[in-house]
C-alpha cells in the first residue's frame, strides 16, 4: 500500500485543484491506508484533511511545503519585481512533515515562517527549521536546494548541502519524483544514488497537485494566475499531467522506471517510503478536540476558580438587574449554570464578559446578537442587554447538553471601531493567546473571469466590463447564465471569441483564491494557542489563524464573534451630535422607554428609510401591514421577513389573525401555550422546539438537536422517521401531519427568536432616534452608511422630514456630516400642497397633522462634509477643517492647501458661494457679477501663481501674509442678502499675489445653470444637494402623465400607471415561487416607489432595469396595506433615452417608444433548485447586489446651449 | 550523429508502449525503451475533449541486423505518430 507523502490540495492557493476530502476518498478507493496533506505555505486544509481521514479510516500525515530563503535573498534588498518572480517556481522548496505528535511543532514552524518573510510570502531557512526540528521530518525533493544541485549535475555541491541539512535537522530524507518529464527519471535516479551513498533514506512521492490526470489544465490556469503571466507553454510546468494522485500500481511503475527495472531497488524505495510514512502518522483525536469524549476545549486562563467566580458575577447581576426576588430567574440561572459547569465553560463566560466590559469602557457601543441573547447568564453578567425572560427566549437554542461543540457568543460593535476592539483584546490577552479567524475567498464568476482574462492577455478594462456584466453567481454558472438571463443574452458576451475564456473560468469554480480576515471571529485561547493553530499576519498586521471558523471549533478553540455593525456607529455618531448641538445626554440602552408610541406611529406608516432592519422595500411593506406597537411585534416582524416563514406561507395567516380577520388556529389544545404569542402561527425556532417537545415529550435539549438535523436532506429523513415514531398517541393523524409540514418547511430557514430579539433592540433604537432626533440620526446614517440605499436617498428622506440640506461651505463643513440648528426648511414655491409623501396625510385623518413627517426634523440642517468631495485626501480634509474660518478663496487656497482639482470641485459645488454671496441659477445673477466660473478661473490663476515660483515657497510657508494688491472683496460684494455670511472686507489681508498672477474680470463667464450645478453635485458629491435630479424632467414626465409617489395612494387598485424616478435599490431575493424576481425602488423626490418585475416581463425589461439610472416604468397598482402601495411592473424605459427622443422627435416619438410592443425575448432560464420540503429557489436569486448601473451616468441630460464645455 | 526527420509513421503498441513501427517501407522492432517523457500542448487552443499531450519515446530498434536509436512522438490531438529523430 503506497502512501503519498507529498500532496497539495486546493488549499495550496492557486496551485492545487482538489479538496482534501476528495483526495482522501480517492486514496481510500486505491486502498491506501495513509495519506499526507502537504499544502504550500500553510496548514489551511490540515484540519479538513484530518477530519476526512478520521471519517474514512485513512491515517493522516500532515506537512507543509515551504519556500526556502536562499542566502542572498533578503526581502529588504529585493525589489517588488523580484518578489513577484519569487511567487513562481524559481524558489527552492522543502517539505516538512510533522512526525507522530509533532502537530504543535509544525504549527510553530509555520507561524515562524510567516513572520520571517514578507506578508503572504513565508520563507524558512535551514536554521529556522532546525529550531523546531524535534517533532519534524524534512523531505528534500527535486525542488529543494539539494535537488536542484543534482539536476544541475553539481554532485559535490549537492553532497555538501545534504550534509548541512543532516547536521541541522536529525530527521532528513531525500524525496524522489518522476513525472515523466524530459530526463526526469535520470535525475531521480541520481537523487536516489546520492541518498544511498550518504546513508539517508529515500522516499518516493508524486508531488501531487491534482486528483485526475485531466485536472492539469486547471493547474495551468492557476500557474498563470499565480505567476501573473500569460497562458503560454513557456511559463507552464512540463508534465503537469502526471501530477495526480496515482494508484499504488502506477507508483510501482514509476519506481521501477526510476530504478531502470531493478526490482529490488524499486522495492527498497517503496519500503522506505512506507517506513517514513508510519513514523509520521498523527492521531486524529489529538487534533480534533471535539471528537474526544469528553470534549477537550482550550479555554483562556482566568485567575482563580472560574466556577465560583461566574457564580458570584451572576449573583451580583441578579441584584443589579433587580431580579434577586424572581423565582423564575433563579430557576433559570440554576439550570444554565448547571450546563455551563458540566461543560466546564465557566471560564469562557468570564472571559467574554471581561471583553464586553472592556469594549464598553472604551466608549464603544456593544450589543449581543444571535442565540446568545437567549441566555440569562449573558444578561446578568452584562454581555448583552436582552432579558431572555421578558421575551420567552430559550437557553437550549444557545447551549444544551446534547449539543456538541461550543456556544457562540456574538457581539455587535460600532463598525468604525471594530479594529480598535480587536487591538484592545490583543493588548489585554497578548499576541500569543489571541488570533483572528480567517476565511478562504473562493473563485466565483467575476473573480474567475478576472484571473483567466488576465492569463489570456485580455486588456484590463475589457476584463472589467465583462466581469461586471455578471451577477454574483458561481463560476460554473457562467455559460448557463449567458443563455438563461435576459440581460446577458443581448449583451454580445456569448461571442465565440470569449467562449474559451468562459470555459476555462468555469474550471476554477469554488477553488480557494486568497485568504482573508474573517469579518468577526476572534480566538481567545491560552498560552498554548499557537501549538494548536498556525498564525500568520493579516493585511492589517493582525495575527490570523490559518483555520476557518469550522476548523477552529473542531480543534477546540474558543471563538468570539465581534462584528462591526455600521448602524451602531451611526447611532453612536447621532448621540454625539445630539450632545454637541443640543447638549443632551441620551443613554440609548437604558434611558429610552421601549413603548414610545410616536416611534411606533412612524414605523406603522412605513416611514422607515434609514432604520436598522426595516428599511428594505419588502420590510416597509411588511411593517405597514403588520403595524407593530410593541417590541414583541418588532421581533415578530423581523422573524417573519425571512425565507423560512415566507416559504411556509406564515405571513398571511399571521397578519389575518393579528388583525382579527380570522380566528387564530391551534392544531391542538396542547400547542396553544407555545403558539399563543404569534396567534397560532409558528414564527420562531423556539416555538419549533416547544412544539416538538409538547408533541413528543423529548425535552427541549433533544428538540434542539432534532431541529438542527432538519437542515440536511439526510437529517430530514432521519427526523421524519423519528417523528412518526415518537409523537405521543394523544395527537391524531391530521395534527401530526400538519405539525410535520410546518416543521419541515421551517427547519432549514427559520429564525431564532433570540436573534430577532437582539436585532429588534437596535431596530427600535434607530427608529426612536429618527423620530425624535431626525437630523442627528440622518447625520449618523449619512456618515456611516449602514443601509442598502445610496446617500442621496437618505438625503432626500431627510429633506422630506423637514431637515434642511445645507450645501458644502468651507466655513461650516466638517470632516463628517454635521447638524446645524435653526435652519428652516427652504420650501420650494412649487411645493405648496400639504400632502406629504407616502400618503402620510390621509385626508380627514385626525392624527395626520401630529404625524406630519415635515415636523420630525424641522429646525435643523445637515451640512455636506468635506469628505464627500470626490478625490479629496484625508490630509486635505484635516487641513481644511483646522484652517476654518476662511475669508476668501485665496485664503482657503493658501492655508488649506487643496490640490487644484479638489479646489475646483469645491468651487463647482458651491463651497465658497457663501463667501461671495453667489446663487447659481437664482434670479439674482446678472452679467457682470461674480460667478462660480470666475472663481474656477481664479483657482487656475492661484495654481499658476504658486507653481510659477514668483513667490518662492509660499504655499508651505506661513510667512507669506500681506502684499499690496487687490483685495479679495473685489470679487463681488460679499454676502448680499444671503444671511449669515461673513463680510470679507473686515478680513485680514490674506490675498493672492495679484501683482504677479493674472487678473480675472468678474462676470466674464456666465454663471452655471441650476442643471449644471446639480450635475456637478452628482459628479463630485455623488448626490443631488440643491435640487432633486428628477425635477429637471418634470415637463416631460407631466406630458406623459407620470404618477408621483405621493399620489400613489389615490390610485385605484389594479390601475395601470406610469411612474418615474432614480433607481435607488435593486434586489433579487429568494422568493416562494422559485422565480428570479427583481425588486426595484425608484425615488422621485416625493417618496419611494416600489416595483416588482416578475420573470414574465424580464425578457424585455431586465437590461433596462439593471442598466439605467433614471427610469420610467409602467405598472399595475397593488395595494398592500392601509397605507402602502406597490407596483407590478409591466415595462420600463431609460428616462435619458426618452428625454433624448423628446428633444429630437417631440412627443410623437416618445409616445411611439412608450407604445411599442416589445419583442418577446423569453424569460429567465435555469433549473430551479428544489429542496426536500418542496421549496424552490431560482439559481439566480439572492446572490448579493445585482450588476448594473448604481451611479449616475456621466451625461444625465442634454447640455443646454451656451453652456461652457471648458469647465 | 542524429538526423531530424519528422516523418509520419505507423506504429504498433504493446502495454501502451511502441513495439514495432514501419518507417520508409521498413519494419523496425523495438528492442528497448531508452527514455519516455510527456509534454502538454496548448490545450486552450484545441478542443475540450483532447488531453492535449505529446508523448515521446526514445527507443532502440532494429530493422534487421544493426540497431539504432529513434525518437518517436505520439500526439493525442491528431492520434498520429511521427518519427522525429534517428541516430545511427
Amino acid at each position: 500500500m503506497f502512501p503519498h507523502l507529498h500532496v497539495a490540495s486546493a488549499y495550496s492557493l492557486r496551485y492545487g485543484s482538489s479538496f482534501p476530502r476528495e483526495l482522501v476518498l480517492r486514496a481510500a478507493e486505491h486502498e491506501m491506508d495513509i495519506l499526507a496533506l502537504t499544502d504550500r505555505d500553510g496548514m489551511y486544509g490540515a484540519v479538513k484533511h484530518v477530519q476526512a481521514c478520521s471519517d474514512t479510516g485513512v491515517r493522516p500525515v500532515v506537512g507543509v511545503d515551504m519556500a526556502l530563503r536562499s542566502p542572498g535573498d533578503d526581502p529588504a534588498i529585493r525589489g517588488a519585481g523580484a518578489g513577484r518572480s519569487a511567487r513562481g517556481d524559481g524558489e527552492d522548496r522543502v517539505t516538512v512533515l510533522a512526525r507522530a505528535g509533532g502537530w504543535a511543532h509544525l504549527c510553530r514552524l509555520t507561524t515562524a515562517a510567516h513572520h520571517a518573510g514578507d506578508r503572504g510570502e513565508p520563507r524558512v531557512t535551514r536554521d529556522l527549521v532546525a529550531q523546531h526540528a524535534d517533532g519534524l521530518l524534512v523531505m528534500l525533493g527535486p525542488r529543494s536546494d539539494v535537488g536542484r544541485a543534482v539536476a544541475a549535475r553539481r554532485d559535490e555541491h549537492a553532497r555538501a548541502l545534504l550534509a548541512a541539512w543532516r547536521a541541522a535537522v536529525p530527521d532528513v530524507v531525500v524525496e524522489v519524483v518522476d513525472q515523466y518529464g524530459y530526463r526526469e527519471s535520470n535525475t531521480a535516479l541520481r537523487m536516489l544514488v546520492l541518498a544511498e551513498s550518504a546513508g539517508v533514506p529515500a522516499v518516493l512521492t508524486n508531488a501531487v497537485r491534482h486528483l485526475d490526470p485531466g485536472d492539469y489544465r486547471v493547474g495551468n490556469v492557476l500557474d498563470a494566475a499565480r505567476k501573473l503571466v500569460p497562458l503560454h507553454p513557456r511559463h507552464l510546468e512540463h508534465s503537469a499531467s502526471h501530477a495526480y494522485l496515482k494508484s499504488g500500481k502506477e507508483m510501482w511503475q514509476v519506481a521501477s522506471r526510476i530504478c531502470g527495472g531493478d526490482r529490488d531497488r524499486a522495492r527498497g524505495l517503496l519500503a522506505r517510503t512506507r517506513q517514513v510514512a508510519e513514523r509520521c502518522v498523527l492521531d486524529p483525536l489529538e487534533i480534533l478536540a471535539l471528537r474526544n469524549d469528553p470534549e477537550r476545549v482550550h479555554l483562556p486562563e482566568v485567575g482563580g476558580d472560574p466556577v465560583s467566580r461566574l457564580r458570584h458575577r451572576c449573583e451580583d447581576g441578579l441584584l443589579d438587574r433587580g431580579l434577586e426576588r424572581s423565582r423564575d430567574a433563579r430557576d433559570r440561572l440554576e439550570a444554565e449554570l448547571h450546563i455551563i459547569e458540566k461543560k466546564q465553560l465557566s471560564g469562557y463566560f468570564i472571559a467574554v464578559s471581561g471583553i464586553t466590559d472592556m469594549i464598553r469602557d472604551m466608549g464603544v457601543r456593544c450589543a449581543i446578537r444571535g442565540s446568545g441573547a437567549g441566555s440569562l447568564v449573558n444578561y446578568l453578567i452584562r454581555i448583552g442587554e436582552v432579558n431572555p425572560l421578558h421575551h420567552g427566549l430559550l437557553m437550549e437554542r444557545f447551549l444544551s447538553e446534547g449539543r456538541k461543540g461550543l456556544p457562540d457568543i456574538d457581539v455587535d460593535v460600532e463598525s468604525a471601531r471594530r479594529l480598535d476592539c480587536y487591538r484592545a483584546i490583543l493588548e489585554r490577552y497578548g499576541e500569543s493567546r489571541v488570533a483572528c479567524v480567517s476565511m478562504m475567498e473562493t473563485y466565483r464568476a467575476r473573480s474567475a473571469i478576472r484571473d483567466v482574462g488576465a492569463a489570456m492577455g485580455l486588456p484590463p478594462h475589457e476584463i472589467d466590463v465583462i466581469a461586471k456584466a455578471f451577477p454574483h453567481i458561481r463560476a460554473r454558472q457562467i455559460r448557463s447564465a449567458l443563455t438563461d438571463l435576459p440581460e446577458l443574452r443581448g449583451s454580445g458576451l456569448g461571442d465565440r471569441a470569449l467562449e474559451t475564456m468562459f470555459r476555462i473560468a468555469e474550471k476554477l469554480d469554488g477553488l480557494p483564491r486568497h485568504i482573508a480576515l474573517h469579518p468577526c471571529g476572534v480566538l481567545v485561547g491560552n498560552s498554548g494557542l499557537r501549538d494548536r493553530t498556525p498564525v500568520e499576519r493579516s493585511l492589517l498586521e493582525f495575527p490570523m489563524s490559518q483555520f476557518d471558523k469550522e476548523d477552529v471549533e473542531e480543534v477546540g478553540l474558543l471563538k468570539l464573534d465581534v462584528l462591526g455593525v455600521r448602524m451602531q456607529s451611526a447611532m453612536a455618531y447621532a448621540l454625539s451630535e445630539i450632545k454637541r448641538v443640543d447638549d443632551q445626554d441620551i443613554d440609548l440602552d437604558r434611558g429610552v422607554p421601549h413603548d414610545d408610541q410616536a416611534t411606533y406611529d412612524m414605523i406603522c406608516t412605513g416611514r422607515t428609510l434609514g432604520c436598522f432592519q426595516i428599511e428594505s422595500p419588502g420590510q416597509r411593506e411588511l411593517v405597514a401591514k403588520l403595524e407593530p406597537r410593541t417590541m414583541h411585534d418588532l421581533i415578530v416582524d423581523i422573524s417573519l421577513f425571512r425565507p423560512g416563514p415566507v416559504n411556509s406561507d406564515m405571513v398571511t395567516p399571521y397578519l389575518e389573525a393579528r388583525h382579527g380577520w380570522r380566528e387564530p388556529y391551534y392544531p391542538h389544545p396542547k400547542l396553544r401555550a407555545s403558539l399563543l404569542e404569534t396567534h397560532g402561527v409558528v414564527v420562531f425556532h423556539e416555538q419549533v422546539l416547544k412544539v416538538v417537545d409538547a408533541m413528543t415529550g423529548c425535552g427541549l435539549s433533544e428538540a434542539e438537536r432534532i431541529r438542527r438535523d432538519l437542515g440536511t436532506p439526510e437529517g430530514r429523513e432521519r427526523v421524519l422517521a423519528w417523528w412518526e415514531d415518537k409523537v405521543l398517541p394523544e395527537f391524531d393523524r391530521e395534527t401530526t401531519d400538519r405539525a410535520w409540514k410546518v416543521l419541515d418547511a421551517f427547519g432549514a430557514f427559520g429564525f431564532c427568536k433570540a436573534h430577532a430579539a437582539a436585532f429588534a433592540l437596535p431596530t427600535y433604537q434607530s427608529a426612536w432616534l429618527k423620530r425624535h432626533h431626525a437630523a442627528a440620526f440622518f447625520a449618523g446614517v449619512l456618515t456611516h452608511e449602514p443601509g442598502m440605499y445610496p446617500n442621496r436617498v437618505i438625503l432626500d428622506e431627510a429633506r422630506q422630514c423637514g431637515v434642511a440640506v445645507l450645501p458644502l461651505d468651507v466655513n461650516h463643513s466638517g470632516r463628517t456630516w454635521l447638524v446645524e440648528r435653526g435652519h428652516p426648511e427652504p420650501r420650494e414655491p412649487s411645493e405648496e400642497e400639504p400632502v406629504g409623501p407616502l400618503g402620510l396625510l390621509v385626508p380627514g385623518s385626525p392624527v395626520s397633522d401630529e404625524l406630519s413627517p415635515r415636523r420630525i426634523g424641522e429646525g435643523y440642517g445637515l451640512r455636506v462634509p468635506f469628505s464627500s468631495v470626490k478625490g479629496i485626501s484625508e490630509a486635505e480634509v484635516e487641513r481644511m477643517v483646522a484652517g476654518r474660518p476662511y475669508t476668501s478663496l485665496a485664503d482657503f487656497w493658501e492655508r488649506a492647501r487643496p490640490s487644484r482639482p479638489v479646489a475646483e470641485r469645491i468651487v463647482q459645488v458651491g463651497g465658497v458661494d457663501a463667501l461671495y454671496g453667489l446663487h447659481p441659477g437664482g434670479p439674482r445673477w446678472r452679467p457682470g457679477e461674480l460667478t462660480r466660473r470666475d472663481l474656477l478661473a481664479q483657482v487656475g490663476a492661484l495654481h499658476r501663481a504658486s507653481s510659477s515660483g514668483v513667490t518662492p515657497g509660499r504655499r508651505t510657508r506661513a510667512g507669506y501674509r500681506s502684499r499690496p494688491g487687490q483685495s479679495p472683496s473685489r470679487y463681488g460684494e460679499p454676502g448680499s442678502g444671503s444671511g449669515g455670511t461673513t463680510p470679507v472686507e473686515t478680513a485680514p489681508a490674506v490675498q493672492i499675489p495679484m501683482g504677479f498672477a493674472e487678473r480675472i474680470e468678474p462676470g466674464e463667464l456666465p454663471e452655471m445653470t441650476e442643471a449644471e450645478a446639480v450635475e456637478a453635485e452628482l459628479e463630485i458629491l455623488g448626490m443631488d444637494v440643491s435640487r432633486h435630479v428628477i425635477r429637471f424632467h418634470d415637463e416631460l414626465l407631466d406630458a406623459i402623465g407620470v404618477v408621483r409617489s405621493n399620489e400613489l395612494l389615490t390610485m385605484r387598485n389594479g390601475a395601470e400607471i406610469l411612474v418615474a424616478g432614480v433607481k435607488v435599490a435593486t434586489q433579487t431575493p429568494a422568493v416562494r415561487s422559485g422565480q428570479r424576481v427583481v425588486f426595484t425602488t425608484l425615488d422621485d423626490s416625493t417618496g419611494p416607489i416600489d416595483l416588482t418585475f416578475f420573470e414574465s416581463v424580464q425578457g424585455h425589461c431586465a437590461a433596462t432595469v439593471f442598466g439605467s439610472w433614471l427610469m420610467v416604468a409602467k405598472g399595475v397598482v397593488r395595494r398592500v396595506g392601509a397605507r402602502a402601495v406597490s407596483l407590478r411592473a409591466l415595462d420600463c424605459w431609460n428616462l435619458v433615452e426618452l428625454d433624448e427622443a423628446w428633444r429630437t422627435g417631440g412627443m410623437d416619438k416618445v409616445w411611439a417608444m412608450l407604445g411599442a410592443v416589445r419583442r418577446e425575448t423569453g424569460g429567465v432560464g435555469g433549473r430551479r433548485i428544489e429542496y426536500g420540503n418542496g421549496y424552490r429557489l431560482s439559481p439566480y436569486a439572492d446572490n448579493g447586489a445585482p450588476p448594473g448601473s448604481r451611479t449616475p451616468p456621466r451625461k444625465l441630460w442634454h447640455a443646454s446651449p451656451g453652456s461652457s464645455g471648458g469647465l | 550523429m542524429s538526423r531530424i526527420y519528422g516523418d509520419p509513421i505507423e506504429v504498433w503498441t504493446r502495454d501502451a508502449e511502441p513495439a514495432r513501427f514501419v518507417w520508409r517501407d521498413r519494419l523496425y522492432v523495438v528492442r528497448r525503451v531508452l527514455d519516455h517523457w510527456v509534454t502538454s500542448r496548448e490545450w486552450w487552443r484545441v478542443s475540450e475533449n483532447d488531453p492535449g499531450e505529446r508523448r515521446f519515446w526514445r527507443v532502440e530498434a532494429s530493422p534487421g541486423g544493426q540497431t539504432g536509436s529513434y525518437e518517436l512522438r505520439f500526439d493525442t490531438a491528431s492520434g498520429g505518430w511521427l518519427l522525429l529523430r534517428a541516430w545511427d
